[in-house]
């Protein structure tokens, strides 16, 4: 065991202070720019400034600021947990550190092939940004999954990313891979547009009704908490005594599970569509023709 | 009053900086996690097969060593066990000499015993016949003094006595 000096205890604390930091910048946000007679309401991400663009402005709202809050804080984490490895492991968190990175490379190995194996951060990155943005819902902030944009941005990076895998043994076979059966191309390439626009939607769509109802059982709770407490005196008759509960354990489906369960079902699907689209028996053939051409 | 945007709005942007986003999570992790551990891990597996090859030097060197000190020890056995033989061999024929000559020598003692009682009791004999002869002559001198002349007797008494001794 080495013993921790002065100095690797600072930069622990600044790492650690460095993760807590953002995520409290953004509470305070939240709270100094929400109205207090806020009632209950669905609507989108907060809008905090609005940004002149060609095409169309660009609004810096609650989503793009509790997206760079978690990747700082994430990116804090990492350095956190890989202080002081390069000495060999002699902390808890390198062994945390280790198994996170053994986990998820056996993942993408596993669940693509051994080909793969640089997706690994990747994917990790995926399921960190993906996990911790659901997560953060969790210090009352919003989360930047039930926004489209966010999660349309990432399933368009994992399109490219299909189509270049599917690109790589040239365009005419990308092409010929669309009319398997003749007759079935159209399909094929609706398919194949569709399946980002249902990535996005489907982690979208998950994380927003899971807010939206989370808002409604509150809204059906206090009303009813009205109807039934209504009558007692003063601070008894206000109080919504049955919003206390329900809600907690729902959070934990829609905020937790749900959360994690759907960055893991994102990040899945990234691997089965990119690993399933590539031809990496054909790919290698015309490998190995192209180095004996080479060779002659 | 703060505005927000609509449920579903789509922005360009948003989407873009989205994007952006995710691919530098990627790098960051790239870099600062999985960098640094998988470093970790190959200086790790370095080290653990430079032991191992240490360890599989180690194991063959004393396998050498075994067969060599097996040779080794099956001369020697070879050695005493041909040694022992010759000791035994020498310490069985010490052993019959030894014997051969006791018995020899006990043969010896026993002839010359046997000789010596022989002589002596001859000699007994002849002292015997002696005497029993002049017993006799000079009971006969006295018997028959004037008769008898021991000279012309002497023959007949002695082939008489011979008689006596043979008769016993």
């Amino acid at each position: 065991m080495k013993q921790m000096t002065h100095r690797f205890k600072m930069v622990d604390i600044i790492y650690i202070l460095m993760m807590i930091v953002p995520v409290c910048f953004g509470i305070v946000l939240k709270v100094l720019t929400t109205p207090a007679s806020d009632g209950i309401s669905i609507s989108g991400a907060r809008i905090y400034m609005t940004l002149p663009m060609p095409i169309q402005n660009l609004p810096i709202t609650e989503s793009q600021v509790n997206s760079a809050i978690v990747i700082v804080a994430v990116f804090f984490l990492c350095l956190y947990l890989t202080h002081g490895i390069k000495d060999g492991i002699w902390l808890k968190r390198h062994h945390f550190a280790e198994m996170i990175v053994e986990k998820c490379t056996g993942l993408v190995t596993n669940s693509m092939g051994e080909y793969f194996r640089a997706f690994a951060p990747f994917i990790t990155a995926m399921l960190a940004l993906s996990g911790f943005s659901s997560l953060i819902t969790l210090f009352g902030l919003y989360a930047p999954t039930s926004d489209i944009n966010i999660v349309a941005g990432w399933a368009i990076l994992v399109f490219i990313l299909i189509t270049y895998y599917k690109m790589k043994c040239g365009p005419l076979e990308y092409v010929k891979s669309f009319g398997n059966p003749a007759l079935m191309a159209p399909l094929n390439i609706i398919s194949e547009i569709a399946t980002p626009i249902s990535m996005a939607f489907r982690h979208y769509g998950n994380v927003l009704s899971g807010s939206v109802i989370a808002v409604l059982v509150a809204a059906g709770l206090q009303g009813l908490s009205n109807m039934v407490f209504g009558a007692l005196p003063g601070f008894f008759g206000k109080f919504p005594f049955l919003q206390v509960g329900l809600p907690a354990i729902l959070s934990i489906y829609f905020d937790i599970f749900s959360g994690c369960l759907q960055a893991y079902i994102f990040a899945m699907l990234t691997m089965l569509y990119i690993s399933g689209g590539f031809p990496l028996e054909l790919y290698e053939a015309r490998k190995k023709k192209r180095a004996q051409l080479c060779k002659n | 009053m703060m505005q927000s945007l609509e449920v579903i709005s789509v922005n360009l942007w948003q989407i873009l900086i989205s994007l952006l986003n995710l691919l530098i999570l990627f790098l960051l992790f790239k870099k600062f996690l999985f960098g640094p551990v998988n470093n970790m891990l190959a200086k790790r597996q370095g080290e653990i097969d430079a032991r191992y090859e240490a360890a599989d030097q180690a194991k063959r060197a004393a396998e050498e060593d075994k067969l060599l000190w097996d040779e080794k020890i099956g001369t020697v056995k070879a050695q005493t066990d041909e040694m022992m033989k010759k000791a035994q061999d020498s310490a069985r024929r010490q052993s019959e000499t030894i014997v051969s000559k006791a018995k020899e020598q006990a043969d010896g003692i026993i002839r010359q015993a046997e000789t010596q009682a022989q002589l002596e009791m001859k000699k007994a004999e002849e002292g015997i016949k002696q005497e029993i002869v002049e017993v006799s002559t000079a009971l006969a001198n006295k018997l028959l003094a004037r008769e008898i002349n021991a000279d012309d007797h002497r023959e007949l008494i002695d082939s008489f006595i011979e008689k006596i001794g043979d008769g016993e």
